[in-house]
């Protein structure tokens, strides 16, 4: 990753023709095939959702007949579902926001400054990513807990998150704002502002585009997040991914409706993931292009 | 986030239109800028609390575990007994930890070989102008965005043996499926979980190889077109090679999250059946929680990541050093 | 009570490791225990009607008492067991609370925070009988058990008619022949969740149990010495049930009782004819079916079948329950309120309103249930009743045993590697 090197820019000129070569049978042949192994199984649980438990006993992989709404209906109408999904959403908001603030204030310096330590302290960052969760998942544990008094809060899973996810957002985004012209910031510079005038009034809002394909990066591990808060959440504190454990144990004969529960709570991370797709693939590229 | 407290004051400095005065021309602020008291206290300011966290949540961690290791501890009162590096050689001596190496080793393998040429053959196909190409892209992400947990509980239920959808499949093609279902036979689980690992796992080896094939600039491809080259060969000469630095980013990215494997394969197997499936996380995992075995979780732990550190050095070393003095 | 899934165990983590109540969970301040007018209670019956008549109990005791206050804290049984466990860290324990033996329980003795019934309950721990072995600790008796379970076959009758067979099976040749039966008219035998581990080491215990004499295993246990030959045996004899293949298509990954497709969801569905499970099974089996009532009137019960030639006790039994113990920092009226909990007017209570398998004989009469009912009558004819060995040697020994017995199950270890893979860990402990 100390390759990022890049000339990736924020704009980019309106692109002529990408590649040449349209679509005979064979690519939309394939492109059927990938589509179908794709979302095969997500489809086969969202229809899953559609039928009662009968159906599915007796044809497992059939379509739903008659559809049945009530499974979808009983999650929406759980209390629990949208306890937890309130949790999610704050504990999803705090390590993205946590992460791509500390994450493009670290990248800065990193990428404008010219000092001795320089390398050495991306270097950590990139050293960052080799530390899993799962490795010092207990001694964590522990540190949240019982020295930080922060079990069972939002704050207790999302700072330990937005930790684990500073060293991918700085190994994006420091290239991202190597790639803002220079002559911006010297121009202000000269006008007199501070170094941090204009992290804040030049920087920041031209890195915007990497800052997003960080913030749903971060954003999405979090709300897809198990460990963690399986560790530290309980009760009324639960986000979705335990709901989605929780529920399949506890209406465990109810396979539709775990289902169902399944299905709702992959919504909102895959909204917000393809909705932004383009910004992400190209917030990539930033990163990435050699 | 008391940090940016203190920032904001110093911000309106800037808030002024910032060609316009572009012209005067006072002591230039170079980038490089002549270093001082000030240049290192900005960089202070901006890179600690990032550090900060780190330092909290990673790297004390991760010191605590080492601790751990040296000593025989339940998780209950005081830990006081230090046993030296007995955990280590518990732990290298338990072929259940030796086995689950070997899996983390062959899945790394497998991804390489797998997902490489699967997800260069379908970034490049949506890379092509088809009809529905927007949206076929957001098709193939979908796995990617998935929670481990969901389609742990998805794939457990298309795999059941006998119900199962998969076997329904199987049989329909005229195979006979495994009678103790795919995830219950100790010989195709590994394989299995390699599967629905690279139907989770492939979108983000696509995502990276779209971003990196947007940044081959159009002119080379016109440039080939006007040669006479075939797409094939367009993409061979010419959007492969400058894919190569993308390919082996995202084989570091592939081979640490290969060795980190957790989530999908406790949802999905539990490392079962007959260890058939266990990774080093799930080994740690198993031995702190399952069997109060803190001080042999923390051995593991401290072996994985030197495992890991190892193998990234030394890709450092052999493979991204070629990117780094290359773009120089 | 259900026994731990894979996540519960994980969510226990939290427990295991704390310091302070105040973590894992947030505070609770209700456990001040020592001043003398209140005394905490924790238990686990959440549900009605159990949570009520525990209230009614509370009241009353409270009446025949005047100036103490009963705190009773009713709670999901996950929760409690980490919010115990965190207890035990911070040493600030409530007064009452549920103890499930066996190694646990010595721990908490060893750390000095159980107190000893042994006189004060001496009447009590009398008319319970052998139940109460498995939470003594060196010959002193720490908790009362209120529930004590069997583990048995839980079948299904009409599978069993329709296969012809006429009555269960007593000996392992019978059960055998049994699975032949069944098999014949195309009925899977036997499911187990061996995913889950612990219902495939049930197996062992009891082919243990069956091939070892009391005394061999009480010594075993004692020692932490495995060294018998007839633990090899008790593998042996797994391996040739195993070589039957009774048991259902992917039980390696089968979970213990999550969903349809669990092992007590393949006997509640009417998939598989039989299972061996706790006393649990009943209720665990209600919540796998749509209409609530598990298997209902076809449900069927027999005790583990004997082992030709084994040194063990055909009618001795392995179970589990749960005990009521004190904290050692408690007020003496704590112990007054276990000792009335135990009493034969509460144990009918909880015995009408089939809380569980009462261990005062007073009560055992009073259960509703007919399966619960049978089960009684075989665990008070039992000449004793051997704690799970999980429960019994420990989280770190058990786990190890537990883990070898499923490769077993796999055919990946000996009936010699199971003994060797625990005596190991046990050697460990120290």
């Amino acid at each position: 990753m100390a390759t990022v090197t890049t000339s990736a820019g924020p704009a980019r000129a309106p692109r002529r023709s990408r590649t040449f070569g349209g679509g005979g049978p064979l690519v939309y042949g394939l492109a059927a095939v990938v589509v179908a192994l794709t979302l095969g199984p997500v489809l086969y649980g969202a229809l899953g959702g559609f039928r009662t438990n009968e159906q599915l006993a007796r044809d497992p992989a059939g379509l739903p007949d008659p559809w049945v709404f009530s499974n979808y209906q009983g999650v929406l109408t759980n209390d629990a579902f949208w306890r937890y999904a309130v949790n999610s959403t704050v504990v999803a908001v705090v390590t993205t926001v946590v992460a791509v603030l500390f994450g493009v204030m670290a990248a800065y310096p990193l990428a404008r400054y010219q000092f001795r330590l320089r390398e050495p302290l991306f270097l950590v960052f990139v050293l960052g990513l080799l530390f899993p969760a799962a490795v010092a998942i207990i001694p964590l544990f522990i540190l949240v807990t019982r020295d930080l008094g922060l079990g069972n809060t939002w704050w207790g899973v999302a700072l330990p998150q937005a930790a684990f996810a500073l060293p991918m957002t700085v190994v994006i985004l420091r290239p991202f704002l190597m790639a803002i012209p220079r002559e911006l910031e010297e121009a202000a510079l000269i006008d007199g502002a501070s170094r941090v005038g204009v992290f804040w009034r030049i920087a920041l809002p031209l890195s915007a585009p990497g800052m997003i394909t960080v913030g749903v990066l971060a954003f999405v591990a979090s709300w897809n997040a198990y460990l963690l808060p399986l560790l530290l959440l309980r009760d009324e504190m639960r986000t979705l991914p335990l709901g989605v454990a929780d529920y399949s144990t506890e209406h465990s004969a109810d396979t539709a409706g775990v289902l169902a529960f399944t299905t709702i709570a992959m919504i909102p991370a895959l909204v917000l993931f393809l909705a932004l797709q383009k910004r992400i693939v190209s917030g990539l590229q930033g990163a990435v292009k050699g | 986030m008391a940090q940016t407290g203190a920032v904001a004051p110093a911000a309106p400095a800037a808030a002024e239109p910032v060609a316009r005065r572009a012209v005067s021309r006072r002591a230039t602020g170079h980038p490089a800028g002549s270093g001082g008291w000030r240049k290192r206290l900005e960089i202070l300011l901006f890179v600690t609390p990032a550090l900060a966290l780190m330092a909290v949540f990673v790297v004390w961690p991760v010191v605590a575990a080492v601790r751990m290791s040296f000593f025989r501890w339940k998780g209950f009162g005081p830990m006081d007994d230090f046993v030296g590096w007995n955990n280590y050689a518990l732990v290298l001596k338990d072929q259940v930890f030796t086995d689950a190496v070997m899996h983390n080793f062959v899945i790394v393998v497998l991804s390489l070989l797998v997902q490489l040429p699967l997800g260069l053959a379908i970034a490049l196909l949506l890379n092509r102008k088809i009809r529905m190409r927007g949206l076929l892209r957001t098709i193939v992400f979908v796995p990617y965005v998935v929670a481990e947990v969901i389609a742990g509980v998805v794939w457990f239920q298309l795999l059941q043996p006998g119900y199962g959808v998969v076997d329904g499949l199987v049989s329909a093609v005229g195979l006979t499926p495994p009678e103790q279902g795919f995830l219950g036979t100790p010989s195709l689980t590994l394989w299995t979980l390699f599967v629905v690992l690279t139907w989770k796992y492939l979108g983000m080896a696509i995502l990276l190889f779209l971003a990196g094939l947007q940044g081959v600039p159009d002119e080379l491809y016109e440039a080939a077109q006007i040669d006479g080259a075939s797409w094939w060969q367009a993409q061979r000469r010419i959007a492969i090679p400058l894919l190569g630095p993308t390919m082996r980013t995202w084989a570091f990215l592939s081979m640490i999250g290969s060795l980190q494997l957790f989530d999908l394969v406790w949802v999905l197997t539990g490392g079962g059946p007959a260890n058939a499936t266990t990774t080093m996380a799930t080994y740690l995992v198993n031995q702190g929680t399952a069997r109060s075995n803190y001080g042999i979780a923390g051995a593991a732990s401290v072996v994985l990541f030197v495992v890991a550190f190892v193998m990234a050095v030394l890709y450092q070393i052999f493979v991204l050093r070629r990117d780094t003095t290359e773009a120089r | 009570m259900p026994r731990k899934t894979r996540s519960a165990a994980l969510a226990a983590l939290c427990a295991g490791v704390l310091v302070t109540t105040a973590a894992c969970g947030g505070g609770d301040d209700s456990s001040e225990g020592g001043d003398g007018s209140t005394i905490t209670w924790w238990h686990n019956s959440n549900n009605e009607p159990g949570k009520g008549y525990y209230e009614q109990v509370a009241k009353d005791f409270e009446a025949d008492h005047p100036g103490i206050d009963v705190q009773v804290s009713a709670m999901a049984h996950e929760d409690m067991v980490d919010k115990l466990e965190a207890a035990f860290q911070s040493g600030d324990v409530p007064d009452v609370y549920m103890e499930r033996g066996g190694g646990e329980l010595a721990d908490h003795v060893e750390a000095g925070l159980v107190r000893d019934l042994s006189e004060d309950a001496a009447d009590e721990i009398e008319a319970i009988g052998g139940s109460v072995d498995g939470w003594q600790v060196d010959g002193q008796t720490y908790a009362l058990p209120f529930s004590v379970g069997v583990v048995g076959y839980w079948y299904n009758t009409e599978l069993f008619e329709k296969a012809g067979i006429e009555a269960p099976p007593t000996t392992m040749g019978e059960l055998y022949d049994v699975v032949d039966q069944l098999k014949a008219a195309d009925i899977t035998p036997i499911s187990v969740g061996a995913g889950d581990k612990w219902p495939a080491a049930h197996y062992w215990y009891y082919t243990a149990l069956r091939s070892c004499s009391q005394d061999v295993l009480s010594q075993a246990i004692t020692d932490r010495d495995l060294s018998d030959p007839c633990f090899v045996k008790a593998g042996e004899v797994l391996e040739e049930l195993l070589a039957q293949e009774p048991f259902n298509p992917g039980f390696l990954t089968t979970p213990a009782q999550e969903g349809a497709t669990s092992a007590s969801g393949l006997l509640a569905t009417g998939k598989v004819a039989m299972e061996l499970q706790g006393h649990w099974e009943p209720g665990v089996m209600q919540g796998l079916t749509d209409d609530g009532k598990g298997l209902g009137a076809k449900t069927g019960w027999f005790p583990f079948p004997a082992v030709e030639g084994g040194a063990g006790d055909p009618e001795a039994q392995l179970g589990g329950g749960d005990a009521w113990a004190v904290a050692e920092s408690a007020p003496d009226e704590a112990v007054d309120l276990v000792k009335y909990l135990l009493s034969d007017e509460v144990q009918k209570g909880f015995a009408e309103n089939d809380m569980g398998l009462p261990t005062n004989p007073a009560a055992t009469g009073s259960v509703s249930d007919p399966a619960l009912a049978e089960l009684i009558e075989v665990r008070d004819a039992a000449p004793f009743v051997q704690l799970y060995f999980d429960t019994e040697f420990g989280t770190s020994v058990g786990g190890a045993m537990n883990d070898t017995i499923a490769l077993l199950f796999a055919g990946k270890a000996s009936p010699q590697e199971v003994v060797d893979a625990t005596q190991q860990a046990a050697d460990q402990e120290g």
